[in-house]
């Protein structure tokens, strides 16, 4: 039954290729504004053979993976900190829902202004992006542990420290690896953002490299690499998932 | 005279495992839950709690837990001053309250985990009580893979894993089919019998009550109305249900419990 459903989803994007394709054929438009998936795949055929895209993807990964480390060790450490003291909470709070909703590109060039261009603004803008979700999981999971098991560790004589890593950690990490699910998707918007404003190397530096040649194949291939890792570390911390819980 | 009286006082004050004096508890200013409460718990005693929802029956047993604070009276164990729960005692919810990431032996060791690493003799003791309630081919299975019953007899094997003086019972077998429910309440009163362990059981069931008590206090709006001893021998089985010094308690209480409705 599963593996119907794949074959149904992978069935509905060929067919979303070739009325593309057909489209392109059909109108004759331009690969200057729309080039065809057969083109596109081409450009990104050649352009990984020949290396000219790997550089920038190892750039890119580089960032990636650096800011979620980064806005996930701040994101669940502030979220336990949070969580476990209603004091802080209701204090920090709304500084940390002010820090969400200033628009992030709007903080890229205060970045280079203060990082300087290259890798470090682009992991900052990442971690900033990942810090949020697994923060805000990580508070509500902390809370919503069943009071009757927090009884059950005070009756156990349990101390705060031994609550929170054997019941309120485990009980919330379901919630918390969803936050880090999400982290991970956002992961690359904040890299190719930071990559547009503040860098000459990486995927997001690629695409605007792209844009001032008019080479919209080559947009298009690096939109399909980028979507590509997505979904990969998408499935990675499935598959974690799986693995842990 | 007044100094054999005062012996005897003594005496029955050293046997008394758990003592509630004058407690009053009440959650806010505006609402009561328990007023002046005085209860006696001997050692080995089956002491039951029935009364309506709501009528502070949970209240009673987590104060006497040392889970809540009494606002006025005093607690004793042991005949100390009792202001948290101690390592000789065992508590067991309504609801099982599994961890549901550990399997059923990890669930059952949880109490001597958390203050000591496990030895194999700790292992080889959980094994024991497993085997003891029937879960003897369940150590590696996970909560959710056991049946309401079967989850209900880890939390009690869990309970008992510290070899508690006293275990605190928290309407255990409420949700439990009736079957499933008579067992349980068998297995429970053998492994009492033999550890010698005091319990303070609270329930709905005024039939239960009468199998499993040799007291049961009657509560109403916060207070205990009524304590009966149950005059039938132990073991007690499943024949006495029918006879009629167990519906001559069963009506005797649930008069007590109407008459103050």
């Amino acid at each position: 039954m599963r593996s119907k459903s794949y074959i149904w989803t992978f069935f509905i994007g060929l067919v979303f290729l070739a009325v593309w394709e057909m489209l392109v054929r059909l109108l004759g438009t331009s690969a200057l504004v729309m080039p065809a998936p057969t083109r596109v795949a081409d450009v990104l055929w050649v352009s990984l053979v020949n290396g000219y895209l790997w550089p920038h993807i190892w750039q890119t990964l580089v960032e990636v993976f650096w800011g979620i480390l980064l806005g996930a060790m701040m994101g669940c450490l502030g979220g336990i900190i949070l969580g476990e003291s209603k004091h802080l909470r209701s204090l920090l709070m709304p500084y940390v829902v002010l820090s969400q909703v200033v628009p992030k590109l709007a903080l890229a060039p205060l970045f280079i202004v203060w990082f300087g261009f290259g890798v470090l603004p682009t992991v900052v803008m990442t971690a900033l992006i990942c810090f949020f979700p697994l923060l805000e999981n990580t508070v509500t999971s902390l809370q919503q542990v069943d009071p009757q098991k927090i009884e059950l560790f005070k009756m156990l004589r349990a101390n705060r420290w031994q609550t929170l890593w054997r019941l309120k950690i485990p009980s919330g990490l379901q919630s918390i690896l969803a936050g880090f699910r999400v982290a991970v998707v956002l992961a690359w918007v904040g890299a190719v953002v930071g990559e547009f404003i503040g860098s000459s190397k990486g995927l997001g530096a690629l695409i605007i490299a792209a844009q001032g040649s008019m080479d919209t194949p080559l947009m298009f291939a690096v939109l399909v690499v980028i979507t590509s890792l997505g979904i990969t570390s998408y499935w990675l911390v499935q598959v974690l998932e799986r693995r842990f819980l | 005279m007044n100094s054999e009286l005062h012996i005897g006082q003594l005496e029955a004050k050293s046997q008394c495992l758990l003592r509630l004096r004058d407690v009053s508890f009440s959650y806010s200013d505006d609402i009561g839950t328990l007023h002046n409460i005085n209860l006696d718990l001997q050692h080995g005693e089956f002491h039951c709690l029935i009364g309506r929802s709501g009528c502070g029956k949970t209240s009673l047993l987590k104060l006497a837990a040392g889970l809540l604070s009494p606002k006025r009276g005093e607690v004793f164990w042991n005949n100390q001053s009792l202001s948290a729960p101690q390592s000789d005692m065992g508590f067991v919810f309504q609801r099982p309250t599994l961890l549901e990431w550990k399997n059923v032996l990890d669930n059952v060791l949880l109490p001597i985990a958390l203050h000591k690493k496990i030895t194999t003799e700790d292992i080889e003791v959980a094994k024991k009580i497993l085997q003891r309630i029937g879960l003897g081919n369940k150590y590696y299975k996970k909560p959710p893979q056991l049946s309401g019953g079967q989850q209900s007899r880890v939390a009690i094997a869990r309970a008992l894993i510290t070899s508690p003086r006293i275990l605190y019972m928290d309407e255990p077998f409420a949700s439990l089919d009736a079957i499933t429910r008579e067992e349980l309440q068998h297995d429970l009163m053998d492994i009492c019998a033999e550890h010698k362990t005091s319990i303070l059981f609270v329930t709905h069931d005024i039939g239960e009550a009468v199998y499993l008590g040799d007291q049961v206090s009657v509560m109403v709006k916060g207070k205990i109305h009524q304590t009966l001893a149950i005059d039938i021998p132990q073991p007690r089985h499943n024949a006495i249900r029918h006879s009629p010094e167990f519906n001559h308690y069963s009506a005797t209480l649930r008069q007590a419990m109407e008459d103050t409705a």
